[in-house]
């Protein structure tokens, strides 16, 4: 008997039910031009229930409360669900803020301290048990109350740096709770003044042009208090039962398996209007989506599946329309850069965009032997900077699904800028003539010592997984070519951060992936005072730190663009890390997904899509 | 048998001990300090020693392990570190899944090694025995992995008898449906050593006096297999089973995550893999007790299956 492929299968069964559906309309038609007209009743245009989109999360979420939520994959849910005053533009490139519940972009005061926010009327919350039946509408006392949950030492929000040190009168509630050990979340905040129910001033203690993207984060969602007081735990946080005014409400949920969302009937009315970017798909977007309210489908069903293999399978065999491709699974459907043949046969879509972050490689600055700004130690970088082959990392590590990055603001994010050239490339015939240079002298063994004739020993960390075995190899093969000795070692993620943040490693491959897509999010890595937060190797150049703290007090533009290239011109001459590269993010779609495109910020893309029922 | 199962209980208490100190050291020098994580990537100093102190870990060691001793006494564990979902909640609510996949898997799995071990072990020596035993052999040398991947491929994707994965809210269709591929991958990797085991365990029966003197007095064949033999053989394969069920707790690791099956042996990675140590103790600590408790079982099974056996 001849096999059939299960797609062939379905093709046929397809064709079948098209002739079928062809049938029945010529046939529904005929009955509609002899039988009497009855009244219909009309379907709404948006939020259809048969349209479902079926996608999946490789890592387990952990539950949806914007204030408490950890991880990538419970925001996107929150994401879902909750809604901030600003959200981003699907299709513009560098990242564009727009406005989500606010009604307009803010206006900002003279001095860049005062933010006016209005709210659009008529938002309202999905109905709950907490609100004894009545509809409740959004105000602005919501972001109020909803920003003072971040600052509640109970909660122990992650999110404390988004607010920290930014509004007036916040930091002393929050410093008056940890006192007391209760957070008044009555007390008025000089800084968040609300003006009436629908508009929101915010007092900044210093400016800050960054805020509507900090607004824009997904743990600013504004939260209903009546919600949280119900349903909150000993530690003040609820995370199974999200009630927000977003595109979809939580509907089943098995933790760690399966999240069903059904789209909010009530979600307020939202056209799809975006502009085209210099995407040439983005035109094709366009035309299929322009006009449609949002959301069209109406129910989402994700699935945790943590395997490669089983994620990659239940794509093919059609179980699931959205998938993100990563690196390793990259050789099983693409050829080079594009989709192998049997996909594109079968209609398979592609989203690919860079990611916005920087993978970098750091060396402790405080170190004796690695740190410090003297000229031989800056010597000893360099030359380590410059044997390291990036691309053939990317090609060994990601399958060549990354790029290398010049800059230490990557593509998509305000600041980049494309024509910017390091000064340090691999070459590492130079760098062998540095070390000879600055008296790194090499051994009968073949490995330098210090100038002293002290050993020479880097230890280059790395995660125990297969990953961080790769990149400890090419590293090694790096090291070995200029002759420095290179010890692996390899250790658990939480064991790395925390002697990370003590400034205990001596180099590590650090990738930071942009918390909102501005410059600043970039440079602050290198910023003296981040030393023992996200400053990894520990780098105090006061000349940098001087310059970012100007730089902070300046809007996106040129002359700020100006001062970054000094700053990283600076950090190229201290040698203090080594820029690496950016990874491609892939998503897959099925045939039937119409608009889809990764964006490199919004972790989820399903109120901007549609589902075509007939694929 | 009152007097020595209250013995055997109070036996059980020092294990418990060590079980728990074991635990507590082992997470406390290996496991990592989970503040780290939950503190997230922009944190300060101060927002990790503030964690650390919502989850109690920065109480001295001595502190630390009397909580632990009366969570273990109330059996309440708290919640989850990550989620903030109660432990027993997860314990609950991940055991079914697990237990829908194993209990079938080990009622089906034991059958079918009984079965065929009595076969062939009546044939010892014979092509049939030989074929068998070498099969075993193979089957055994392939890890698990394989089977999955390959069964997953052919039988979920190429084949598509089976969904490649997935988990339903309803017993029956989480049986039939999603439940059916990785039971038949788990039967093909846990029959043939059970099989072998419980051949060995029939061939020291087969040879014994009684055989013989049974067969002499003309019991048939059959009857000598299922009745004489079966129940002398009994003991040994008694306590491979029942030393093997309270495995039934910790699921099947790989099965679940292979075929995303909500279970408790994916839980125990997600735990590890976030350093959650309320959901490592307790599961650890339950499966101990299980342990403890099957042993005891399997001891007073003795007696009931062998009357010659006397608990002392």
């Amino acid at each position: 008997m001849k096999s059939t492929h299960p797609y062939q299968r379905d093709r046929a069964l397809r064709k079948l039910s098209r002739t079928g559906m062809a049938i029945c309309l010529t046939l529904a038609g005929l009955a509609a031009t002899t039988l009497p007209m009855h009244a219909h009743a009309a379907k709404p245009d948006f939020a259809d229930p048969e349209k479902v989109l079926r996608t999946i999360f490789p890592v387990a979420e952990t539950g949806f409360d914007p204030a408490a939520t950890r991880d990538l994959y419970s925001n996107a849910i929150n994401e879902a669900i909750f809604e901030r005053l600003f959200t981003y533009d699907y299709l513009a490139s560098p990242a564009k803020i727009i406005p989500k519940t606010a009604d307009g972009m803010p206006e900002i005061s003279a001095d860049g301290k005062t933010y006016t926010i209005k709210l659009k009327k008529g938002i309202y919350f999905t109905p709950d048990a907490a609100f004894n039946g009545k509809k409740r509408e959004l105000t602005v006392d919501d972001y109020v109350y909803s920003f003072k949950r971040i600052m509640d030492p109970k909660i122990a929000s992650t999110h404390v740096w988004l607010l920290e040190d930014k509004i007036t009168g916040l930091d002393q509630l929050a410093a008056q709770a940890k006192k007391s050990g209760k957070f008044d979340y009555s007390a008025k905040v000089p800084g968040l003044e609300v003006v009436d129910k629908y508009t929101l001033r915010i007092h900044l203690t210093r400016p800050d042009f960054n805020l509507p993207m900090i607004l824009a984060y997904t743990a600013m969602s504004a939260v209903a208090r009546e919600v949280i007081e119900k349903y909150q735990d000993a530690q003040g946080v609820a995370m199974a039962n999200p009630v927000g005014t977003g595109p979809f409400k939580l509907t089943e949920w098995v933790r760690g398996s399966k999240m069903i969302l059904d789209a909010n009937p009530d979600f307020h009315k939202t056209i799809w209007d975006f502009q085209a970017s210099a995407d040439p798909n983005d035109q094709k977007i366009i035309a299929a989506m322009k006009g449609k309210r949002m959301p069209q489908i109406g129910r989402v069903v994700v699935n945790v599946i943590l395997e490669d293999q089983s994620r990659l399978l239940a794509f093919q065999k059609d179980e699931i329309d959205l998938f993100q491709l990563y690196g390793g699974l990259a050789p099983q459907v693409l050829n080079g850069p594009d989709l192998k043949p049997e996909f594109v046969k079968r209609g398979i879509q592609m989203s690919r965009i860079i990611d916005p972050e920087l993978t970098v490689y750091y060396w402790n600055m405080r170190d004796p032997v690695f740190g410090g700004l003297s000229k031989e130690k800056i010597a000893l970088r360099r030359a380590m900077s410059m044997a390291h082959n990036v691309e053939e990392e990317i090609r060994i590590v990601d399958n060549g699904h990354a790029i290398p990055l010049q800059y230490p603001i990557p593509p998509g994010v305000v600041g980049h800028d494309p024509n910017y050239k390091s000064s340090i490339q691999y070459n590492p015939a130079a760098a062998n003539a540095l070390l000879d240079k600055f008296g790194y002298k090499k051994g009968k063994d073949g490995y330098r010592t210090m100038p002293d004739g002290s050993p020479l020993e880097i230890v280059h960390t790395a995660q125990t997984e297969s990953r961080g075995h790769l990149q400890a190899e090419v590293w090694k093969k790096s090291y070995d070519g200029i002759g420095i000795k290179m010890r692996a070692e390899f250790r658990p993620f939480a064991e790395i951060l925390k002697a990370e943040k003590q400034c205990q490693l001596l180099q590590r491959i650090s990738p930071w992936i942009a918390d909102y897509p501005d410059g600043d999010n970039f440079m602050q890595l290198f910023y003296g005072k981040n030393i023992h937060m996200n400053n990894n190797g520990c780098v105090a150049i006061p000349e940098y730190d001087k310059l970012y703290e100007q730089s902070q007090k300046m809007a996106p533009g040129p002359e700020r663009d100006l001062l970054y290239h000094k700053m990283t011109r600076i950090m190229e001459l201290y040698a203090a890390q080594r820029l690496g590269y950016a990874r491609h993010r892939m998503m897959l779609s099925q045939p039937r997904v119409i608009g889809h495109k990764k964006h490199p910020i919004m972790h989820i893309e399903w109120l901007q899509i549609d589902i075509d029922k007939n694929k | 048998m009152t007097a020595y199962i209250l013995r055997r209980l109070w036996q059980m208490a020092p294990t418990m001990l060590g079980v728990i100190l074991l635990v507590f050291f082992l997470f406390n020098w290996v496991g990592g300090d989970p503040a780290y994580i939950l503190a997230g990537k922009m944190s300060n100093a101060e927002q990790i020693a503030n964690i650390r102190t919502q989850l109690g870990i920065d109480q001295p060691y001595y502190v630390q392990l009397w909580i632990f001793i009366k969570q273990i006494v109330t059996f309440n564990f708290g919640n989850s570190w990550s989620t903030g979902e109660a432990v027993s909640s997860i314990i609950g609510t991940r055991l079914g899944p697990s237990l829908t996949v194993l209990i079938p898997l080990t009622i089906i799995e034991t059958l079918i090694a009984i079965a065929l071990a009595l076969a062939i072990a009546f044939k010892r020596g014979s092509l049939t025995d030989r074929s068998v035993m070498i099969a075993c052999t193979v089957g055994m040398s392939v890890s698990i992995l394989v089977y999955i991947i390959v069964g997953q491929y052919f039988f979920a994707y190429k084949l598509g008898m089976f969904p490649v994965q997935g988990w339903g809210n309803h017993f029956a269709e989480n049986l039939f449906k999603y439940s059916a591929l990785p039971i038949l991958i788990a039967l093909a990797v846990g029959v043939a050593p059970n099989l072998r085991l419980f051949r060995t365990f029939v061939l020291d029966e087969v040879n014994q006096d009684y055989v013989r003197t049974a067969r002499a007095k003309g019991v048939s064949e059959s009857r000598v297999k299922w009745v004489h033999v079966l129940r002398n053989a009994s003991i040994p394969i008694i306590t491979h089973v029942m030393s093997n069920l309270p495995a039934l707790l910790i699921g099947a690791f790989l099965i679940e995550r292979f075929f995303s099956i909500p279970g408790i042996g994916r839980e125990v990675i997600l735990a590890v893999e976030r350093s959650d140590f309320p959901v490592i103790k307790a599961i650890t600590v339950y499966v101990a007790a299980a342990t403890m408790f099957f042993n005891l079982l399997t001891d007073l099974l003795y007696q009931a299956v062998d009357p010659r056996v006397q608990l002392k």
